[in-house]
C-alpha cells in the first residue's frame, strides 16, 4: 500500500488525544473498566470522542479540531465532567498520569480486537508493559513539506514537552528517579525514536517510506513509534512524547505551547533545521525524561550547555507576541508558572512522602484530576 | 508402637486435607471446576465416612481455623468495598436492600407453604439473604476478575451478609429464646451486638494502619500484619460471643477507607490465604451429613431455585438504572450463589450459643451442600461469561 498524499488542512489548527487511566475507587488499582465505561457512555453523545486502547483499563478520547486555547480547553473541562459522572456511577475513577504507580504489568488484560492480539502476540511482555498512558498532540498543516520542516524543526524542543508533561515517575511500586519512566517503555519498541531527516514530502514517501514498506516492516504509519511523526491523512504532524498530565489545564496549556512554538517556527527567523542536530537529540531526552525541569540540555547548533528550565522561560518570553496572536497567554503563563511551582512528577512524589503508600499517589491523582479550575 | 488403626485414626484430618488439596488442583486443571468446590465436595465424603470416628474436640480446633480462614476472606472483601460509590450510584444500595428483602420474603413464603413451622422458615430465609463471601472472593481471585458484574457482587455480598446477620439475630433473639416478645427489645439486642462487633473491628481498622506507620512500614507489605490482626479479632470476637463477621467485615472497611500507610496486602492473603481455605471448605462440608441432607434434599432444591430466581431478578430489574447492561445485571444476579459457609458459620457461631439449629432447619444441610458445590461453578461461569476473567482468557 503506497502512502496516501498529505492532506491539506489549515495551518495552526490543533488536536488532542488523552489516553487516560481507568481505577478501581476500591483497591486504587487498574481495572479493566472499559467495556463497561463504553457502554455507559455511548448511551448518550460524547463531547469529542472516545475509542477503546489496547488494554481494557486505558481509556482514549479526542478532542476536535480547534484554533484557540478556550475552546478547547472548554471541550476538554466538558469530556473530564463526561468520563467522571460515568465512572462515579461504576466505581470507576478516572485519572492522568503517565504511569500507574504500582499496578504489576502481568495482571493486565489485552482488550479483545484482532489488531490488539496480534499486537500482544508479536511484543510479548513489552504491550503490557506498554501500559503507559500518554498525552498526543495534533498540529495542522498546510502541506507534507510544511509538515517535515515543522517536525525536524521541532527537534531542539522535543525536551520542553517531555519535562512538562511528566508524570511518571512511579513505576510497579517504586520510585524510578525518572520524571518520565513512560518513555523508557515507548523506547523500547524497535521503531521508535525519531523520523529520517528528510524535509520535502515526496522524498519522504519515495526514499523512505516506499523502500520500509518494501522490506515488508511496515504496512502504514501507524506502525512507526516515532516521538513526532507526520499523519497524512489528517494533515498534522503528531507530537508523541507527552505523559498525560494530571488536569485537563495542563493538557490543553502544552497544546498551545506547541501551537505557538510552530507559529514562531513557520516563521523561520531560526536556523534551519540540519541532520547534524539529531547527534544531542538522544541525550536531550535523556535529560529531560530523567531530571525533568531540572535537566540540563546541549544546543544542537551552538552546542552550549543550557538549563532546561532557563530555556523553557527564555522560549515563553519569545512566544509571547505569538500567544497574543493565537489568544493562549493563558497557557503560556499556565507553562510560566509550573516551571517554577514544579511538574505533575513532583507533585506525584510529594504526594507519596504525604500518603506514604503507593495508593496514596493514585488517591492524588484522582483528586487532581477532577478538581476543577485549577492550574 | 501405635498400630496401624491408631496411626490412621491419628492422620484422618490431614491426609483428607491433602487429598481435597490434590484433587482441587487436578480437577481444576482437567475441568476448570472451582477448587473450592472440590474441597467442599471432599469435605463432605469425608465427614460422612470418618468424621464420626473421631473425636469431637479435634473437630472444635478446626472450626476455630475455618473461623480464622473466614474472618481473612471478609476483611479482604471490606478491604475491596468503597462506601462512598453508595452514595455516588444509589441504586446499588437500592438493588441490594430490594434483593435482600425480596429474598427473605419469597424463601419464607415457600418454606411456610412447603409446611415448615414459621420459626425456623423465618431463619432459614435470613440465612438465604446472604451471599457467602469465601466462595465469592475465592472464585473471583482465582478468576483474576475484574469489571462490574465483580464490583457489584463483592458490594451486594457485604451488605447483605450484614443484613443476614442483622436479620438472623433478631429473629433467634425474638424466636429461640423469647427473652422478650417485644420485636423492638430483640432487635436492640442485637443491633448492640451488631454495633459492638464493628466497633471492635472499627478500632483495629484505625489502629493497625496507624502502628504500621510508626515501624515504618509503609514500603513493605503489610499481609502479615493485617492476618494476625484479623486472628486477634476474630478470637475476641469469639470469646465476648460477638459476631466475628462483622467485626472481620468492619475492620477491612476501616483499614482501606483511612488509608494512611498500606501497602498493598496480597489478594487471599497469599498462601496463607490458600492454606485456610482448603481447610475452611473442607471442613464446612464435613458438618453435613448425608441423612440431614437427603431429608431435605426437594425443598432445599426448591428453596434454592427461588432464591436465585429472586437475585437475578432484581439486579436485573435495576441493571440499567444504575449503569450496566441488563445482561450484566443477570450475570450479577447469578455470581451472587454461593452461600454455604457464611450460612453454616453462622448457625455454628448459634449452637453456641445452646441452640441447635440443624434440628430445626432440615433443608438448610440440603442448601448448604448444593451451594457449596454449586455455588462457586455458577458464580466462575457467570463471570466467564461477562468477560471478566483473565486466567481463563489468556490460556
Amino acid at each position: 500500500v503506497p502512502l496516501e498524499p498529505f492532506a491539506t488542512s489549515r495551518s495552526l489548527t490543533m488536536g488532542v488525544e488523552l489516553e487516560l487511566q481507568l481505577v478501581s475507587l476500591s483497591d486504587f488499582d487498574l481495572v479493566s473498566a472499559s467495556p463497561d465505561m463504553l457502554e455507559l457512555l455511548g448511551r448518550a453523545p460524547f463531547p469529542g470522542n472516545v475509542t477503546p486502547e489496547i488494554t481494557q483499563s486505558m481509556i482514549e478520547i479526542n478532542s476536535s479540531v480547534h484554533t484557540s486555547h478556550a475552546e478547547l480547553l472548554a471541550e476538554l473541562n466538558e469530556i473530564r465532567d463526561c468520563l467522571l459522572r460515568a465512572g462515579d456511577r461504576l466505581n470507576v475513577g478516572v485519572c492522568g498520569g503517565g504511569t500507574h504507580p504500582f499496578q504489576q504489568w502481568s495482571q493486565r488484560k489485552i482488550f479483545s480486537k484482532p489488531r490488539f492480539r496480534e499486537v500482544s502476540a508479536l511484543y510479548g511482555y513489552l504491550a503490557k508493559q506498554f501500559t503507559v498512558f500518554g498525552q498526543h498532540v495534533h498540529i495542522g498543516c498546510s502541506s507534507g513539506d510544511e509538515a517535515l520542516f515543522l517536525l525536524h524543526s521541532l527537534n531542539r524542543y522535543i525536551p520542553h514537552f517531555i519535562a512538562l508533561s511528566a508524570s511518571s515517575p512511579f513505576l510497579q511500586g517504586s520510585d524510578t528517579l525518572f520524571n518520565s519512566a513512560r518513555l523508557n517503555s515507548v523506547f523500547a519498541f524497535p521503531l521508535s525514536g525519531r523520523a529520517p531527516f528528510l524535509l520535502e514530502w515526496e522524498a519522504f514517501e519515495r526514499d523512505y517510506f516506499a523502500r520500509m514498506e518494501s522490506t515488508g516492516i511496515v504496512r502504514s504509519m501507524k506502525d512507526f513509534y516515532w516521538d513526532l511523526r507526520p499523519k497524512p491523512e489528517y494533515g498534522t504532524i503528531e507530537l508523541r512524547v507527552c505523559d498525560t498530565p494530571l488536569t485537563v489545564e495542563r493538557v490543553a496549556a502544552l497544546a498551545c505551547y506547541l501551537q505557538a512554538l510552530c507559529r514562531h517556527l513557520l516563521e523561520r527567523r531560526e536556523a534551519s533545521p540540519r541532520e547534524d542536530d539529531y547527534l544531542v537529540y538522544n541525550y536531550n531526552r535523556f535529560q529531560a525524561c530523567r531530571f525533568g525541569l531540572d535537566g540540563t540540555i546541549v544546543h544542537p547548533q551552538s552546542h552550549e550547555t543550557l538549563s532546561l528550565r532557563e530555556d523553557i522561560l527564555t522560549t515563553v518570553r519569545h512566544l509571547e507576541p505569538h500567544a497574543q496572536a493565537l489568544g493562549s497567554e493563558a497557557a503560556l503563563e499556565h507553562i510560566y508558572r509550573e516551571t517554577h511551582s514544579g511538574s505533575d512528577a513532583q507533585f506525584l512524589r510529594n504526594a507519596f512522602e504525604r500518603a506514604g503508600s503507593a495508593e496514596g499517589i493514585v488517591d492524588a491523582a484522582l483528586a487532581r484530576f477532577r478538581a476543577k479550575g485549577e492550574a | 508402637m501405635a498400630d496401624l488403626s491408631s496411626l490412621l485414626y491419628q492422620l484422618a484430618w490431614p491426609l483428607a486435607l491433602t487429598l481435597a488439596w490434590m484433587a482441587g488442583e487436578v480437577l481444576f486443571r482437567w475441568t476448570g471446576l472451582p477448587r473450592i468446590a472440590v474441597y467442599g465436595l471432599g469435605g463432605f465424603l469425608f465427614g460422612n465416612l470418618a468424621a464420626g470416628y473421631l473425636p469431637p474436640s479435634e473437630a472444635a480446633a478446626f472450626m476455630l481455623l475455618a473461623n480464622l480462614g473466614f474472618g481473612l476472606m471478609l476483611f479482604e472483601l471490606g478491604y475491596r468495598i468503597n462506601l462512598r460509590w453508595l452514595r455516588t450510584n444509589p441504586w446499588i444500595l437500592v438493588t441490594s436492600l430490594t434483593e435482600s428483602l425480596c429474598t427473605f420474603v419469597a424463601v419464607y413464603a415457600v418454606a411456610v407453604a412447603c409446611g415448615m413451622a414459621s420459626l425456623p422458615a423465618g431463619l432459614l430465609a435470613a440465612l438465604a439473604m446472604s451471599t457467602s463471601p469465601a466462595g465469592l472472593l475465592r472464585v473471583l481471585n482465582e478468576q483474576g476478575c475484574a469489571g462490574q458484574v465483580t464490583e457489584r457482587a463483592m458490594h451486594l455480598s457485604s451488605l447483605n451478609c450484614v443484613l443476614a446477620a442483622f436479620t438472623f439475630k433478631l429473629i433467634v433473639g425474638i424466636g429461640v429464646f423469647q427473652t422478650s416478645g417485644d420485636l423492638a427489645h430483640a432487635a436492640w439486642s442485637s443491633l448492640v451486638v451488631l454495633g459492638a462487633s464493628a466497633a471492635f473491628g472499627a478500632a483495629f481498622g484505625v489502629a493497625v494502619p496507624l502502628w504500621l506507620r510508626r515501624i515504618d512500614n509503609a514500603a513493605r507489605d503489610s499481609t502479615l500484619a493485617f492476618a494476625i490482626a484479623v486472628f486477634l479479632l476474630v478470637m475476641i470476637a469469639h470469646v465476648l460471643l460477638f459476631s466475628p463477621v462483622l467485626a472481620a467485615l468492619t475492620f477491612g472497611i476501616v483499614a482501606r477507607h483511612r488509608r494512611l500507610v498500606l501497602s498493598p496486602a496480597q489478594r487471599n492473603f497469599g498462601v496463607l490465604g490458600d492454606l485456610l481455605s482448603v481447610l475452611l471448605f473442607f471442613f464446612v462440608a464435613t458438618t453435613l451429613s448425608w441423612n440431614q441432607v437427603a431429608a431435605g434434599l426437594w425443598l432445599g432444591l426448591l428453596l434454592v431455585l427461588v432464591r436465585a430466581l429472586v437475585k437475578v431478578a432484581v439486579c436485573t430489574g435495576f441493571a440499567r438504572v444504575s449503569g450496566i447492561t441488563a445482561r450484566k445485571g443477570v450475570l450479577t444476579g447469578l455470581a451472587l450463589t454461593p452461600m454455604a459457609v457464611f450460612a453454616i458459620l453462622l448457625q455454628e457461631q448459634t449452637r453456641r450459643l445452646g441452640v441447635d439449629l440443624f434440628q430445626s432447619l432440615e433443608p438448610l444441610a440440603a442448601i448448604a451442600l448444593l451451594l457449596e458445590v454449586v455455588g462457586p461453578l455458577v458464580t466462575q461461569r457467570a463471570l466467564l461469561l461477562a468477560h471478566e476473567a483473565r486466567n481463563a482468557k489468556e490460556k
